[in-house]
């Protein structure tokens, strides 16, 4: 009961083990912070890495395979598998407006089937806003303002298509366009606080940043598509060109995609890729004939139809897949009836054990598994920084055994216990350990869920940016505090301050109390 | 069975209380070991204390008073040897030597109350805690949480007995080395001891000061407040009912 009241009064008179404390609220803080900072990473890393590709992937790259409208028939009637949609994944160049050409992944995709799989409606960036961002104080965001312009385009990138009037067509009509992702063209403007607002402009090549001229690209901007179609057996024809309207651009969060993915139109690119339904001909037959003296236009022989193809089917599960095992045991079931379907085609498609089944885990393996083993790096690196909390607990109670050492005779003399002396110190451990936890949990909370504004702030004052998008994928810092990870980090914190405390209270309890009466 | 727990209200009656003696030293022998040598403080001190008696144990400075009150008080224990004669202290009969450090730790809390010269008191609390934290010591949280008013009112009233009912929320720091004195003595009285302890209880101070510090003792003592009170000072000695003189680390005479 006096430990108590001592480690009441201890606390509140003396300096020193307040600066304990304050050691092992940096600790915690610290590793609080870096958990949840990392901990975020993965959730966002996974989250995105199925943003895009839904649950489970078939593929077969490159060539692509056909009847895959077979295939998704045979998926959607499966109970667990909520939806499943083609998509042709290949490279590609991209010719912007200003002259400049960049290399792109090129996705063609079916864009209603595709938002039943992933979240391409939500990642669209070009939509009607009902309030402004919250740091834009000046609602500069030009979404705010002429919403039926924006619903329009809205609703031309979840199809892939532009609304154009024309004279031949006044009332308009939807042309194939492109969804390329934010970061692409480089036009767009963003936000220190990372909107952008819908101000953009064309570069100059001399890097001059004045806007040299006002170009809304999903309004009225065109960009070309380079793409290399290869024949069945994987062998480049030659490359194909072709100028689509842009219909809207998407804004993922993932910067690597973000900068360098354009979505078009499934059909479109079939078409542009020679991955369309056609007929096969015979060789030698058609074209430009002679028949006497005159020259003729001549039809091909048909001996037979080439079916469209594509080079991916994505599906998506009922279930949530966030545990990869859950993906897994989908994935599983999209192998069985991958392998009825190739048993109905007989040699027109890959066989089962050709064939690419890779769940969303599968696919972003390597970076999940690298922020994975990152993270538990670095925490162990960061708790074993924070023992060093432990040993200055310990030198801090050591010199305040010292000081405190009448303090201890007299409290032998009027009857406490060994042991009851060793209970003060180690309650007092405690209670430096708690006030400390407590401390630095709460200025862990408020730097992660300040994250972004002091990384900003850093980056304007100090010019200390440390958090590169380039580098981390995502434009902003994410953060995933968990109570159950706070709850071990703060017990942590104060186990470490006990620790700390054990030793000099085992002096304390074996100080001989005439001796300590005596100590001047 | 006898027992160093909680105190019989009237104890009943032991062989000891029969001869009148609460305590008894018996040859009682300390050396320190200063590095190779070895320094006899003590050297066979014989006295016994008697129920309500008031003994004043007089000498010179270093004739080793402070060693014997603390070896009587049970913080120290006395020299063990086979090849002397033996050596004990005796409270109530019972062997301070003999028993468990628990038991020990029990006789200071309930049966002997210790002043000191230089008054010894904790600087962070206040002079009521000063005085409660010796209560709290005899006792468990729950004790202490049930009790815990009455343990109170009775440092109040114990603080005001000495004089200091104001000053129940002031630090040590604040007052003066008498009224320091005071607070310690209320403190030894806290847990109503059987014998209390004093080392040299006016060393430390004024002539007047320490007049009514003795005043104090000598009120005590007219209620029946068993104590030993070591000094080398003549004067503090003659209020007492018997002086001890500590000569050459023996009882003289
Ligand atoms: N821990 C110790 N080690 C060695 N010598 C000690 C120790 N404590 C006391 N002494 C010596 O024992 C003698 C008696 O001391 P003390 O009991 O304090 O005397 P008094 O209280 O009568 O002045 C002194 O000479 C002192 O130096
Ligand atoms: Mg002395």
């Amino acid at each position: 009961m006096y430990q108590l009241l001592l480690t009441k009064r201890y606390l509140s008179s003396k300096i020193m083990p307040l600066l304990a404390a304050l050691a092992v609220a940096l600790c915690t803080a610290m590793v609080i912070i870096v958990w949840s900072v990392m901990g975020g990473f993965l959730v966002m890393l996974i989250n995105s890495g199925r943003t895009l590709v839904g649950d489970v992937s078939i593929s077969w790259p490159v060539t692509g395979f056909a009847h895959y409208e077979d295939l998704i028939k045979r998926l959607e009637a499966d109970p667990e598998i909520a939806g499943a949609t083609p998509m042709i994944e290949t490279y590609g160049l991209i010719g912007l407006p200003d002259g400049r050409t960049e290399t792109v992944q090129v996705r063609g995709i079916d864009g209603p089937s595709f938002a039943k799989v992933t979240e391409w409606n939500d990642i669209l960036y070009w939509r009607p806003k009902d309030a402004p961002d919250p740091k834009d104080t000046g609602s500069s965001d030009m979404r705010l303002r002429r919403k039926e312009v924006w619903q329009q385009i809205y609703e031309g990138g979840k199809k892939l298509t532009r609304l154009e009037r024309s004279k031949a067509h006044p009332e308009g009509i939807d042309r194939p366009g492109v969804v390329p992702g934010i970061s692409v063209s480089g036009f767009n403007f963003r936000e220190k606080w990372g909107f952008f607002p819908g101000t953009p402009y064309i570069r100059t090549r001399e890097g001059d940043k004045t806007p040299a001229e006002m170009l809304m690209l999903p309004v009225d901007g065109y960009v070309t598509l380079n793409v290399l179609p290869m024949d069945s057996k994987g062998r480049a024809i030659e490359m194909v060109a072709r100028k689509f309207p842009v219909a809207n651009e998407f804004h993922s969060g993932l910067y690597e995609i973000d900068h360098r993915t354009v979505f078009v139109q499934l059909g479109a690119l079939q078409d542009m890729l020679k991955m369309n339904r056609a007929q096969r001909v015979k060789e030698g037959t058609g074209g430009v004939v002679r028949k006497g003296d005159r020259e003729e236009f001549a039809a091909p022989v048909v001996i037979g139809e080439e079916p469209a193809r594509v080079t991916n089917i994505l599906v998506r599960g009922k279930r949530d897949t966030f545990d990869p095992k859950d993906a897994d045991k989908l994935a599983e079931r999209c192998r069985q009836i991958y392998g009825a379907f190739a048993e109905a085609h007989p040699n027109e498609v890959p066989d089962l054990l050709s064939i690419r089944i890779q769940t969303w885990a599968d696919l972003n393996q390597t970076m999940i598994s690298a922020v994975k083993k990152e993270t538990a790096l670095v925490l162990f690196i960061f708790s074993f920084v924070s023992l060093t909390a432990v040993f200055l607990v310990l030198a801090i109670f050591w010199a305040m055994v010292s000081e405190k050492t009448r303090d201890i005779g007299i409290l032998r003399a009027v009857g406490a216990s060994r042991s009851g002396v060793a209970g003060l110190w180690l309650l007092y451990g405690a209670a430096i350990g708690i006030t400390g936890s407590a401390l630095g949990f709460a200025l862990a909370y408020l730097i992660v869920s300040n994250i972004n504004g002091i990384h900003e702030w850093l980056g304007e004052r100090l010019g200390l940016y440390i958090w590169d998008p380039r580098i981390y994928y995502f434009s902003r810092i994410p953060s995933d505090l968990q109570a159950s990870n706070v709850a071990i980090v703060l017990a942590g914190g104060v186990v470490a301050s006990c620790l700390g405390a054990l030793i000099p209270a085992a002096r304390a309890a074996r100080m001989h109390p005439v001796r300590a009466l005596r100590f001047e | 069975m006898t027992t160093l727990a909680p105190k019989p209200a009237p104890s009943p009656t032991t062989s000891a209380q029969k001869a009148g003696a609460v305590l008894r030293a018996v040859n009682v022998r300390k050396t320190y070991q200063l590095g190779r040598t070895s320094v006899p403080v003590l050297r066979g001190v014989d006295f016994q204390v008697r129920h309500g008696e008031f003994v004043a144990i007089l000498g010179a400075s270093g004739s080793g008073k402070s060693t014997l009150l603390h070896l009587l008080g049970g913080l120290d224990s006395v020299d063990r040897s086979d090849d002397q004669p033996p050596t004990s202290i005796l409270f109530e009969d019972i062997d301070l030597a003999r028993i468990s450090a628990g038991r020990l730790d029990n006789y200071r809390r309930r049966r002997v109350g210790f002043v000191f010269q230089f008054y010894h008191l904790l600087p962070e609390l206040n002079i009521l805690q000063n005085v409660v934290i010796a209560a709290m010591t005899a006792m468990g949280s729950f004790e202490y949480w049930r009790t815990k008013s009455a343990i109170r009112d009775r440092a109040a009233e114990l603080l005001e007995r000495v004089g200091l009912k104001e000053r129940l929320s002031h630090k040590p720091a604040e007052l003066s080395g008498g009224e320091r004195q005071r607070v310690a003595i209320a403190r030894a009285l806290i847990n109503q001891p059987d014998l209390l302890l004093a080392d040299e209880p006016t060393g430390n101070l004024d002539r007047a000061t320490g007049g009514s510090i003795l005043d104090l003792f000598s009120d005590l003592h007219r209620r029946g407040q068993t104590m030993v009170v070591v000094t080398h000072d003549e004067h503090t000695a003659a209020r007492a009912d018997r002086v001890v003189r500590l000569v050459d680390g023996k009882v003289q005479g």
